[in-house]
């Protein structure tokens, strides 16, 4: 299982980029906790559409209750990886959970040193 | 000109009519062969240069003088019909139709081309009956025995370098003639180049539809993806850099399209008139009050298309459905 595991994450993960520009290529995940994570967006973006339409019968005064009930069954019946809530936002170089800027998707760390290599683009040293 | 015009028409027509022993051109498909073969001829005639023009205009008067020698047309004819019993071998008697209707079909002297026409096929009857490895020397023969029709031997010469070097300038013309004279007749062989299909109907070809495989194989596409990353060269500027990007997809197109990626063809009235989708659910009722309000939010929902929107009902009407028995309980 582990390894069915693996080939997927390595399927996943390789993208064939024919360029000739020397780029750092990352053929793997950085760990486990951040294929998870990759897996849960995955189901997430799936199931998005029967989650969204299934929300929308129970949050609803208008049908019956019975109704209503009946869907709270459905949705729990969906994967347990398919809800949004479970996803959390990684630093992609890292995988680390805490401390992550949204705009970069980077870890406090790493914006830190690209930033100070000037390799990151229109950031500067604050001083005022 | 003409005869040296005339002499590469023979080279092309006998060609292709001695790769094809049929060779009746029929009505039907002479038109067009027809005109493929006039512009062959065309395309020809407007290579030839002006030294060689005025070589040729030299060789058809002293031919024509010489013709003029031998007592007019009715002769040349007997002499050809002499020349055809000396052969011994009767040629093809469509070959014959084929060669006066071709004769008949230009716009020069038709006797005479007929009579010349008929002259090159026996030439070429006789080189492919013997040895092809001896092809000079059968085509040297050929070119002694044309001392019968009582050419000057500047003439032949002058011939035989019109039908070889015509595609060249005048700069190439002495270096070119000594190579070609050295060299075999072959050079510019029968068998060599496309056919035009000018007397046969032109075959299907299925060598060419075998060659458009529908799926291409595997190693096709790795080739293709080593092709494409060894010639993709890093970008020796910005400029080159950014056409990288543009084509990758990172850089965007200037001037910015909005609509780039959307191709929404449907009008605004499919949009927020969406009440005939609601067709198949019950007039009244909680589910009624339910999916008008569903519709109202659709229609005001800039980000969707009409077909996700479409979707989306119809979602709803499915759900609906299974649960009928459930909601008559009720």
């Amino acid at each position: 299982m582990a390894a069915a595991a693996l080939c997927w994450a390595l399927s996943a993960a390789r993208q064939v980029l024919p360029s000739p520009c020397p780029r750092q290529v990352r053929s793997y995940y950085v760990d486990w906790r951040m294929l998870r994570d990759v897996k849960r967006r995955k189901l997430a973006y799936e199931h998005a559409d029967e989650r969204l339409r299934i929300n929308a019968i129970r949050k609803n005064s208008i049908l019956p209750k019975e109704l209503q009930e009946v869907a709270d069954k459905e949705i729990a019946a969906l994967p347990r990886d398919s809800c949004p809530v479970r996803i959390r936002n990684r630093c992609v170089l890292t995988s680390r959970p805490r401390g992550v800027k949204r705009r970069w998707r980077l870890s406090r760390i790493v914006f830190r040193h690209f930033a100070d290599h000037a390799q990151m683009s229109g950031v500067q040293r604050a001083m005022w | 000109s003409t005869s040296s015009v005339l002499s590469e028409d023979k080279d092309k027509s006998s060609a292709s009519k001695d790769s094809t022993p049929e060779g009746a051109a029929k009505e039907g498909g002479a038109e067009t062969p027809m005109q493929k073969l006039l512009d062959v001829i065309g395309d020809m005639k407007v290579e030839v240069s002006y030294r060689k023009k005025l070589q040729q205009l030299k060789a058809s008067e002293n031919k024509k003088q010489a013709m003029n020698k031998l007592e007019g047309p009715d002769s040349e004819n007997s002499q050809g019909i002499t020349e055809d019993t000396q052969r011994g071998k009767p040629l093809n008697p469509e070959l014959v139709k084929a060669a006066s209707a071709v004769a008949s079909s230009l716009p020069h002297n038709k006797k005479q081309t007929e009579s010349e026409l008929l002259a090159q096929l026996r030439r070429h009857e006789e080189t492919t009956d013997k040895q092809k490895k001896r092809g000079t020397l059968n085509i040297r023969n050929v070119i002694s025995e044309m001392t019968i029709k009582k050419q000057s031997p500047a003439q032949r010469g002058v011939r035989l370098s019109g039908r070889i070097s015509l595609q060249l300038d005048e700069d190439d013309q002495r270096i070119r003639r000594e190579r070609s004279l050295a060299q075999p007749m072959d050079s510019r062989s029968l068998k060599v180049g496309k056919r035009l299909n000018i007397f046969t109907k032109a075959s299907t070809e299925p060598e060419h539809a075998l060659k458009t495989v529908s799926s291409p194989t595997i190693w096709d596409l790795e080739f293709a993806k080593e092709v494409a990353a060894v010639t993709a060269q890093p970008p020796r500027n910005g400029f080159e850099e950014m056409i990288q990007w543009t084509k990758e997809g990172i850089l965007w197109e200037f001037p910015i399209d909005n609509e780039v990626g959307m191709e929404d063809d449907a009008e605004f009235h499919e949009h927020i008139f969406l009440e005939k989708h609601l067709e198949g659910f019950p007039k009244e009722g909680p589910i009624r009050h339910f999916m008008e309000l569903v519709i109202c939010g659709l229609s005001k929902n800039p980000y969707l298309s009409v077909k996700q929107k479409v979707e989306h009902i119809e979602w709803f009407q499915n759900y609906f459905e299974e649960k009928k028995e459930l909601l008559q309980e009720i």
